[in-house]
């Protein structure tokens, strides 16, 4: 019900507050050399009416493709096809950063950056925001039914409690070598970035422990959809699907545990080949303002990039006010950024399969 | 009988392009190391080397034939049946029915199987219907049950339409042949009917198995992720570890094997001697 | 084939059940479509949000024609090429014809994410711009063989005199090809082209390697969508299935409606 007056909500401010195109720059060839933008960006990650209205404020056409995981999108980058913006997470963007595969930003086509939100200036992987501009941020944390599981002990073990026989056969996993690793190496007191050999076979360990004690069901994105039905009582998850979750379905709370977490970041990129990197200037930009970065935190549930935004929902009155997984954590000593790491990254995927076929 | 001969050569030409050479450049990959541009490549037996030494990557290949092998048999047996209804009913009622079997396939496979879990789970619709009658709940998602109720689903209107063709426009002599010669329905079913479809099955066979080896959504969605398969395997290797090598040394393993098998398969098929043992 | 005309008792016990398993799911996607939460497995309540969300969506709307453009473009091309090399295959030398057939299998036995790689580097290196004409290419090639597989058993049962008979008699190579051994391999040509018809629609992972300038398919849109999936992918295939009803019925009503005007005539 929250969910539809929240659409119902943003129809009307949408309907209301966008009278702007009747002006529209009416000659964006003139202005950008040309008036198509290529946008590949992740499935369902928009507000409804983002595109439509940047159309028709600046009187352009905007081309989608979608992409739902970062070595997709790199594929078919490094294949030659050629896009105006994308939207890539952190690690990505350092591999393409390193691969000299993005174009820097000038700053000065892009104003509104004096929106962005406390939680992402300076990130790690690109602190002067010389090619990136974020676009959502979140963490990842527990969501559990607080009917069937005691929030103090969620709060007590944090990942642990994936490993309590006592939720045997109730919970859910998330199906990557990423975040299944995270957890397990934040529940062991390490890094998550660690290359450390003995700390990689403890991690693999645990996650083997946990696989033939617990019966999980791994899972990717069907756990929002699990979780809402409440078919599993607990589960490790984006935050913002997290939002999602908790707004659907009342039994449902969030936890980010105290032994640290993933902070993720998506950002906003020009690719070096970019056919029309003026307009990709002006598309960030107009992400970046307070009507666009609602229309998307709203729809999509996940933390915006614009403290205005941001502050507002949620805080009193605001349409995640009461949603414990809207805001992430900022500011934490143990959480971290993933960093690029192409063979730690296929260790761990090896090993994961590993885990998954034990039994 | 040359005439037509000559109408192979265009096709020939048009899959050395879009099927070989494409292929070419997968088999490169098997066959080197990540780190190597074309300049520098040096050819390695390392990508198959680490398959072969890990139970773990053969105990997947084995289980992905396993159930492919079970799909293939389940849609075998309750194939020929439906594909035997369809067949000897009116010439309307046959297209209708082919046209009901196809309609399913063209809906989208990731929501036909969402469907499925919707069906399937604890207090799924099934268990629901159960549930009036006093039933259960029984225990389905996550379960080989539903990885091969899925992959049946998915792959039986091929089995079907490959059966049902070869047993359309059979020559209607050959039965009446029989009957005059006293075979009851039974012997000229099994005389004549099930040897003239044979081809039909077996291209249906060819149809199910091939596609159930490799397929990676439907063990994804309905088995959670445990039944990981070989096609699982190969799709992280692309999709998520990068490991282009690896992956295509995996799928390199799998071709082999399914030729070798789909030769043996063919032989049989083509062996008068064998065909005669079968009738 | 049988020489029984009517479906007994059995037969219709056997139909009513696989017309139950194959559409129970299809009935539940198209109640779901009319969900009131964004939930694929619990219904809610009813609404018309998610077609509201889809007929507005241009992306969507255009994925629709793209898939279905495709799949028909496709089909025909496949259904043509294949049948003439399914016929071909059948009298060459035996070598080759292993050859060929074994390429064949290739497409229907590789991970589709093997046969996408594949063309993607084989594209690339091309150096073509991807879009629509790569895309049909790419289905043509995954289309054909499955054409060739349905064709090909056909061909084995029938009797190779025949072809010959009709050019002792003076037809044209054409003419033998299309009066005598088209209309014995009909049936599977139609089962090859229904079947190539459904790879052809239902394709993610080829198509989304091989396409670009956002020419996007159903498929594409469903299986990116994954991330926060709703139950406009079910309205989407609602009205597929809508589509597909109503052009079946008009195709097969069509004749029924001339040759009633043409009796009262």
């Amino acid at each position: 019900m929250k969910k539809l007056f929240a659409l119902l909500l943003a129809g009307t401010m949408l309907l209301s507050g966008c009278g702007g195109g009747g002006e529209a720059a009416e000659n964006a060839v003139e202005k950008y050399g040309s008036d198509t933008l290529k946008l590949y960006n992740w499935g369902e990650y928009m507000g409804q009416d983002l595109i439509s209205n940047f159309e028709k404020q600046f009187g352009v056409k905007v081309i989608l493709e979608y992409f739902d995981s970062n070595e997709m999108m790199y594929t078919k980058l490094q294949a030659g096809d050629a896009y105006d913006v994308l939207v890539p997470s952190d690690y990505m963007i350092e591999r393409l950063i390193a691969d000299g595969m993005l174009q820097e930003l000038d700053i000065e086509k892009i104003p509104n950056i004096v929106n962005l939100a406390e939680g992402v200036r300076s990130l790690p992987y690109d602190p002067a925001n010389t090619y990136s501009v974020p676009y959502f941020w979140g963490s990842v944390g527990i969501v559990y039914n607080h009917n069937n599981v005691d929030p103090a002990v969620v709060e007590e073990q944090g990942y642990e409690i994936l490993r309590n026989t006592d939720y045997k056969g109730r919970i859910y996993v998330y199906d990557s070598e990423r975040d299944s690793f995270m957890m397990a190496f934040k529940a062991l007191g390490y890094s998550m970035n660690t290359e450390n050999e003995q700390e990689i076979q403890d991690a693999y360990n645990w996650l083997l422990d946990m696989n033939n004690t617990m019966e999980p069901v791994y899972v990717t994105d069907e756990v929002i959809d699990g979780m809402i039905t409440g078919t599993k009582d607990i589960a490790v998850v984006y935050s913002g699907d997290a939002t999602t979750i908790l707004q659907e379905n009342e039994d449902m709370s969030f936890w980010m545990p105290n032994e640290g977490t993933n902070l993720w970041s998506d950002a906003m990129v020009v690719p070096a080949n970019a056919e029309n990197p003026l307009l990709a200037h002006e598309f960030i930009n107009y992400v970046l303002t307070y009507e666009a970065s609602l229309d998307n935190s709203e729809f999509v549930g996940y933390a915006s990039s614009n403290q205005e935004v941001l502050d507002e929902l949620s805080g009193e009155g605001g349409l995640f006010a009461e949603n414990e997984a809207y805001l992430p954590r900022a500011g934490y000593a143990k959480d971290e950024v993933f960093r690029d790491n192409q063979v730690l990254k296929k260790t761990l995927a090896e090993l994961w399969i590993k885990v998954k076929a034990a039994k | 009988m040359r005439q037509f001969r000559n109408m192979i050569y265009p096709y020939a030409v048009w899959t050395a392009i879009m099927i070989v050479l494409p292929m070419l450049m997968i088999l490169l990959y098997a066959f080197t190391k990540a780190g190597n541009d074309v300049t520098t490549f040096r050819f390695t037996l390392e990508n198959f080397a680490r398959f072969f030494q890990d139970a773990v990557f053969l105990d997947v290949l084995k289980r992905s034939l396993v159930i492919a092998v079970v799909t293939t048999i389940v849609c075998v047996l309750f194939g020929y049946p439906i594909a035997y209804v369809i067949a000897s009913g009116p010439e309307k009622s046959r297209v209708f029915w082919i046209l009901m079997i196809t309609l399913p396939t063209w809906i989208n496979m990731l929501v036909r199987t969402y469907a499925w879990v919707g069906i399937l789970q604890d207090d799924g619709l099934l268990n629901r219907v159960f549930a009036l009658f006093g039933i259960g709940p029984f225990h389905m998602m996550y379960t080989t049950f539903a990885v091969v109720l899925g992959m049946v689903y998915n792959f039986i209107p091929f089995m079907i339409l490959q059966i049902h063709t070869s047993l359309s426009k059979m020559d209607k002599s050959y039965l009446e042949a029989a009957s005059d010669l006293g075979a009851n329905r039974v012997q000229s079913f099994l005389r004549v009917t099930l040897p003239l479809s044979l081809p039909g099955v077996l291209s249906g066979i060819t149809l199910v198995f091939l596609p159930a080896v490799s397929s990676f959504f439907i063990p994804k969605l309905l088995g959670g992720g445990q039944y990981v398969l070989i096609g699982n395997v190969i799709e992280t290797q692309f999709l998520t570890s990068g490991d282009w090598n690896f992956g295509s040394a995996i799928s390199l393993i799998m071709a082999v094997i399914i030729m070798v098998s789909m030769y043996l398969t063919r032989k049989v098929d083509t062996d008068p001697a064998a065909s005669g043992r079968r009738e | 084939m049988a020489p029984k005309q009517r479906t007994g008792i059995g037969g219709k016990i056997i139909l009513g059940l696989t017309a139950l398993f194959f559409y129970l799911p299809i009935l539940y996607i198209i109640v779901f479509s009319f969900n009131d939460s964004r939930s694929l497995t619990k219904f809610s309540g009813f609404s018309l949000q998610w077609y509201e969300r889809m007929f507005s969506d241009r992306t969507m709307m255009q994925a629709i024609v793209y898939t279905i453009v495709i799949a028909i473009l496709a089909t025909i091309i496949s259904t043509l090429a294949g049948t003439l090399a399914a016929i071909g295959l059948s009298r060459s030398r035996r070598a080759l014809r292993n050859v060929v057939e074994q390429v064949n299998n290739l497409p229907i036995m590789n991970p589709e994410i093997v046969t996408a790689i594949g063309l993607l580097m084989f594209f690339s290196a091309l150096g073509v711009n991807k879009g629509f004409l790569t895309l049909l290419l790419a289905h043509i090639m995954f289309c054909t063989p499955y054409v060739i597989l349905s064709v090909s058993p056909k061909l084995r049962s029938l009797d190779p005199n025949l072809a010959d008979a009709a050019l002792d008699l003076g037809a044209t190579p054409l003419q033998a090809l299309t009066k005598v051994i088209v209309p014995q391999i009909m049936p599977g040509i139609v089962s090859g082209a229904l079947i190539a018809f459904t790879m052809s629609f239902d394709d993610f992972i080829i198509s989304y390697f091989v396409t670009g300038n956002g020419v996007n398919n159903i498929s594409i849109l469903v299986y990116t969508m994954s991330k926060r999936v709703n139950p406009s992918i079910n309205a989407l295939s609602t009205l597929v299935i809508v589509l597909i009803t109503v052009s079946l019925l008009i195709v097969n009503l069509v004749p029924i409606i001339k040759e009633r005007r043409r009796e009262k005539e």
